[in-house]
């Protein structure tokens, strides 16, 4: 009788332990980030593998460095991609599943011309799943238009491939 | 029996009619005659006690576990299969998604295994880097496992704490992998991505802010008396068991036996590491906690040590093999210590495209196959005790 109420003595006082040291941290600054009001900080986006994109051409950015070697398309182990060759070497249609892919590089690793890297996009939403087919050829256009034509390509040829393009960063899409 | 009514269980219409067709196969089999006062309960494969998709079927005498028995195959992806209809680069992505707690160590099996069969030799930096970004695995899935079995027995708030400490461990092997879960960046020959400034430097920040916090997860829970009356006896597991049923890992370790591959079949660059192997003071679900909580500190000190010893120089070999790389004929067998317990690769290939056949070790379903014995004659709550102590991953005991 007496070992029962000591034991439930003996088991509140921790409880108290527990709810003191979950009221300190109720107190601390909160870790979580508030989406949309707020987004990850750039910095962490920068390493993050979004779904491939084209890169942009050395003289002309929105002309890609695909050859329509088909080597990619080869190496995928998800089946999705599929470049269609144009009367140029340059492609006339390049597709890609992203519902199919697993993120896994075999095809930025394998491109013997450097035309494939890792987006940084991380708020990629659609509502149906064709709308996830992405025509990156369109893409690239779009990603060019934003460069303002004045300006020289940044540091392209300097910069090591992991360094993202600053205005693709964690932004909504 | 024909007809297979999957899904729907009453055991009272099992009571009240032996031969009635309520339930599934497994049901339906498990108890051979209806005995008075016992009834059939299947924990699973939503339950949310149960980790994942798993279903145990138990028979019940009053509130006690007559017997039980775990039912699996409800998330079975053919990962075997797949590694024999893809070549061996292919394969590496799925790797992550067997284990997705710990998947830096089942990339390190099968890299490690074709490396063996081919003969590769890996670059030191790349080693080190494999060794830092296994064990930092290693603490984000022992935290992880300490939320959800905090949870498991009751008490919310614990996991909420452990993922925000296991998002800054993901922070960290973004910058070498890429992503946050299902993580590969092992390839042959090498890792993908070397570590930056910051990335040292966050481990370095990491690791003195995870110890303050280990001293914070013994005053909220490893001193909990309520917590300790749930597990202290409950479920013991002996040496002699977990040799019967192959156990490894900390369940192995917390039973007494100081075993672990990183030491005994040194591979990497562990030979070159100093850490103590923790056994368990007691052998029940409370001695594997503690066991668990002790290897985090052990896998920050070896990341420490690390930290100091990693050179700088290329992270890839010369000719590093490409998507397209074909194993030379022969077999190769790969054991590391993965969170859960020893992962095995045995490749064998027969110099074709793809390997002839990958078959994995998973530890988790050596752990589980002992459940049915430990969990045999205890209380249906200590019994969800003892399911958490074993730190299941089903995908991983699926396959
Ligand atoms: S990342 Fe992998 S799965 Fe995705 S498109 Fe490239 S090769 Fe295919
Ligand atoms: S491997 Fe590169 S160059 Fe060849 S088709 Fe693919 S993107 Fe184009």
């Amino acid at each position: 009788m007496l070992q029962a109420i000591w034991d439930n003595i003996k088991g509140l006082y921790s409880l108290l332990v527990g709810m003191s040291i979950t009221g300190r941290y109720l107190l601390s600054p909160v870790e979580t980030i508030h989406y949309p009001r707020q987004v990850v900080a750039d910095e962490i986006m920068a390493s993050f593998r979004g779904p491939i994109q084209l890169t942009k051409g050395k003289k002309d950015p929105a002309q890609t460095r695909c050859i329509s070697c088909q080597m990619c398309v080869k190496a995928c182990p998800g089946h999705c991609l599929s470049v269609t060759k144009g009367d140029t070497k340059a492609p006339a249609q390049w597709l890609y599943d992203f519902s199919y892919c697993c993120l896994c590089g075999a095809c930025v690793e394998t491109c013997p011309t450097g035309a494939l890297e890792f987006s940084h996009k991380v708020y990629l939403v659609t509502l149906t799943r064709e709308e996830l087919i992405l025509d990156l050829l369109a893409d690239l256009q779009k990603r060019a238009a934003i460069l303002p034509e004045s300006q020289p390509v940044p540091t392209a040829n300097l910069a090591p491939p992991t360094v993202p393009d600053v205005e693709s960063i964690g932004e909504p899409k | 029996m024909t007809g297979c009514n999957l899904g729907f269980i009453n055991p009272l219409s099992v009571l009240e009619n032996p031969g009635t067709m309520a339930g599934d196969f497994y049901s339906r089999n498990f108890e051979k005659k209806a005995v008075p006062g016992r009834i059939i309960l299947n924990l699973g494969p939503q339950h949310p006690s149960t980790h994942g998709v798993l279903r145990v079927l138990c028979e019940l005498d009053g509130e006690y576990v007559a017997r039980c028995e775990p039912v699996l195959g409800y998330l079975h992806r053919m990962h075997e299969k797949m590694g024999e209809v893809k070549t061996p680069w292919q394969f590496l992505p799925n790797l992550g998604r067997i284990d997705y707690l710990h998947p830096l160590a089942w990339n390190w099996a099968f890299v490690g295994a074709a490396e063996k069969l081919a003969g590769l030799t890996v670059p030191p930096r790349a080693e080190w880097l494999r060794l830092i970004g296994c064990e930092l695995n290693r603490v984000g899935s022992h935290l992880l496992w300490w939320g959800a079995f905090v949870m498991d027995l009751g008490g919310f708030t614990p996991i909420l704490y452990a993922f925000e400490e296991r998002e800054k461990i993901n922070d960290i092997l973004q910058i070498i992998t890429g992503s946050r879960l299902t993580m590969s960046n092992f390839r042959f020959g090498g890792v993908c991505a070397d570590g930056d400034s910051r990335f040292f430097r966050l481990i370095q920040e990491f690791i003195p802010y995870l110890r303050e916090r280990l001293k914070m997860y013994k005053g909220l829970v490893t001193d909990n008396v309520i917590l300790r009356r749930r597990l202290e006896g409950i479920g013991p597991i002996d040496v002699d068991m977990c040799q019967r049923y192959g156990a490894t890992g900390p369940i192995l370790r917390a039973a007494g036996s100081p075993r672990d591959t990183r030491q005994d079949y040194p591979y990497g660059v562990y030979d070159q590491v100093d850490f103590p192997i923790p056994t368990g003071p007691v052998n029940d679900s409370f001695g594997r906690y503690l066991v668990r909580l002790v290897e985090i500190e052990t896998s920050l000190s070896i990341v420490e040590q690390a930290l100091k010893a990693i050179p700088e120089g290329p992270i890839m070999m010369e000719k590093a093999p490409k998507v397209t790389w074909k194993l030379p004929a022969g077999e190769s067998y790969m054991a590391v210590e993965g969170a859960r317990g020893q992962i095995c690769v045995h490749l064998v290939s027969d110099g074709g495209q793809t390997p002839y056949r990958v078959k994995l070790r998973a530890p988790g379903f050596s752990n589980l196959s002992l459940f049915a014995e430990a969990a045999q004659g205890t209380i249906l709550a200590d019994a969800i005790a003892i399911l958490g102590s074993l730190d299941l991953v089903i995908p991983e005991v699926d396959r």
